[in-house]
């Protein structure tokens, strides 16, 4: 067990430190002259490019510069904003910290809807079983930002007097807060809850095959005790590990549905900064992001191995 | 097993019923996909015959409602909305399927080399396809195209880059048990190349598989590409593009709410045309799950 932890943690490094030279890559690789660039116009005075190509080290050899972008990433300084002129860090934080709350938010509601229509389809059968899966196989095709969108429009069209757009943050008013993040939140929750559905429904039906599942209702133990000790119980331990995986995925997909909703998190941040050539806040979103990714999926990687014995270690 | 579920059949006759009806649902379902493939293809390809209005020319009839002249009424600068979906499909399709089958044919040469060969160019190949498939999709391709400049080549590159591991994936697995069959074995002792080998013995195992996976790679491409162009990062203006439609609409959506419906309705028939491929493929091939 020690050595398979130890084996991901490596592995996790490994990939974590391609993903920043990716990321430090992806500013050197900018078409024409990254000076100019962090300069924000053509018409700057030789001396001034000089000067900014000192500071930022351009003079350098590359690895150097990225040894010494690396050490300063590492310590928490992510650059200074080209349009803000500000340390990016404090400004990603907070933002960080919108989208995890929304994040969270979504990941509740599709486990709820995932799990009950799963659950409903697996046990009942019959006209259930076919409508949720054939909603969940449309629902599949629809992208979240389509969801947002369609979202959105429904209620500017219908409830016009509804507020939908916007963020409250939550020591100012928590239940504003929450309220202000219900339908970004919905929209990113529907295309996961699918998932969730599907790997409830195959697990639990898996579950329910099974020879300790017939000698419990054999011996004539109530239907509710069966389901709630016996699938439950089982069904659940997969379906927890995916619904892992897919929340670290939400974080990548709320870029568009923050943008929609005007949410102000990392998304928002990333959408803004890409219309306005912020470079090195995309840069810093990127890495945060893929980092934050690559953690959580080697953490459930780990968890799912404890869990389940069956793993091979 | 293959016995616990040849004996299965035989305990229960009912399974070999249900095998066959399977077939048919597989069949139904291929069925439909095809059609609904072919449906886009020819509208895309014949594109400019199709549609009504030139794509990029403008009207003072802006944001008009549904008529006979503009189907779908028309946009915030007076453009025809069915015009811009119709010849839209043809970038967005274009980087869609050109990416696929370079992460396709990418995936075949690298799963093919991985499994076969095995030790140390397996591990090798795995490794760094491994480093690529841990990133995030969206943001891999966003900081990419990001710098490289949301040009048509650089869009269908990128995505094929991220997509190629997952493709090599679904390779590598069969050729890794299929090697070692029978039929290769003698194959080999009578002295075939091992080219030779490769292509008439353990490629058409792996078609199936490889079959399903290009589906649903197709299906999630279509994600990426217009996710893309709604932020920002598509096909440079004035060609139009799905992603890129469903963004600029949204500005005016309730004066005109055909011009996100559209573009929405576009986006979900593309995607749902793939998953329903790659289900019935899935069925029809008996391909066992993948996910």
């Amino acid at each position: 067990m020690t050595r398979f932890v130890l084996g991901r943690l490596g592995w996790m490094l490994a990939i974590l430190l391609t993903v920043s030279f990716v990321a430090f890559m992806m500013m050197r690789a900018l078409p024409g002259d990254f000076a100019i660039a962090a300069a924000g116009s053509q018409s700057v005075a030789p001396e001034v490019l000089a000067a900014i190509r000192q500071e930022l080290g351009l003079d350098r050899p590359l690895m150097s510069q990225y040894l010494a972008w690396l050490g300063h990433a590492l310590v928490g300084d992510l650059g200074t904003s080209f349009v803000t002129r500000q340390p990016v860090r404090g400004e990603l934080l907070d933002r960080l910290t919108v989208t995890v709350q929304l994040t969270l938010i979504a990941a509740i509601i599709s486990m709820v809807m995932g799990v009950a229509t799963g659950l409903a389809a697996a046990r009942m059968r019959g006209a259930i079983d076919w409508i949720v899966r054939l909603y969940n196989g449309v629902m599949l095709a629809v992208p979240n930002y389509v969801v947002a969108t369609l979202i959105v429009l429904l209620f500017g069209l219908y409830f016009p007097q509804i507020s939908i757009f916007g963020y409250t943050p939550f020591l100012e008013d928590p239940l504003a807060n929450i309220g202000s993040l219900l339908l970004p939140a919905l929209a990113l929750a529907l295309a996961v809850s699918v998932t969730i559905s599907e790997n409830t429904r195959a697990a639990v039906l898996e579950v329910a095959s099974q020879d300790f599942v017939m000698v419990a209702r054999a011996k004539g133990l109530p239907p509710g005790t069966i389901l709630r000790d016996y699938l439950v119980r089982n069904a659940l331990t997969p379906v927890i590990t995916a619904t892992g995986l897919k929340v670290a995925a939400l974080l990548g997909g709320s870029i568009l549905v923050e943008t929609i909703f005007a949410i102000p998190g990392m998304g928002q941040y990333l959408f803004d900064s890409i219309n306005s050539r912020d470079y090195p806040v995309i840069q810093a979103i990127v890495l945060t992001a893929s980092a934050i990714v690559v953690v959580v999926n080697t953490m459930i990687d780990i968890a799912y191995a404890r869990v389940d014995a069956r793993v091979t270690l | 097993m293959k016995a616990v579920s040849q004996e299965s059949a035989e305990v229960t006759g009912s399974t070999a019923a249900k095998g066959s009806k399977r077939v048919t649902q597989g069949g139904v379902l291929l069925g439909i996909g095809l059609a609904m493939l072919a449906t886009m293809l020819i509208v895309t390809i014949f594109a400019p015959f199709i549609a009504p209005f030139d794509p990029s020319a403008t009207s003072p009839d802006s944001l008009a409602a549904a008529s006979a002249r503009h189907w779908l009424g028309t946009d915030s600068i007076g453009r025809d909305v069915l015009s811009r979906l119709i010849v839209g499909g043809r970038t967005t399709l274009l980087i869609t399927i050109t990416a696929v089958f370079i992460a396709l044919v990418g995936g075949l040469v690298l799963g093919l080399l991985s499994g076969y060969l095995g030790g140390f160019v397996d591990d090798a190949i795995m490794r760094v396809l491994d480093v690529v498939f841990a990133f995030p999709v969206l943001l891999l391709a966003i900081a990419v195209v990001a710098a490289l400049g949301p040009t048509v080549p650089n869009l269908i590159l990128t995505i094929a880059i991220v997509y190629t591991p997952a493709m090599a994936r679904v390779v590598r697995a069969p050729v890794l048990s299929v090697k070692q069959w029978d039929h290769v074995e003698a194959a080999r002792s009578i002295g075939m190349s091992e080219f030779r080998l490769v292509l008439r013995h353990i490629l058409p195992i792996v078609v199936s598989p490889i079959l399903v996976a290009t589906s649903l790679t197709l299906s999630q491409t279509i994600f990426t590409v217009t996710a893309l162009s709604f932020l920002g990062l598509g096909p440079p203006p004035p060609d139009p593009n799905w992603g890129g439609m469903l963004s600029e609409a949204r500005q005016f959506m309730e004066l005109a709410p055909l011009t996100v419906i559209g573009p929405a309705a576009a986006i979900v028939f593309a995607t749902l045309t793939f998953i329903v491929l790659a289900n019935g493929l899935r069925e029809v091939l008996d391909v066992g799950s993948s996910r």
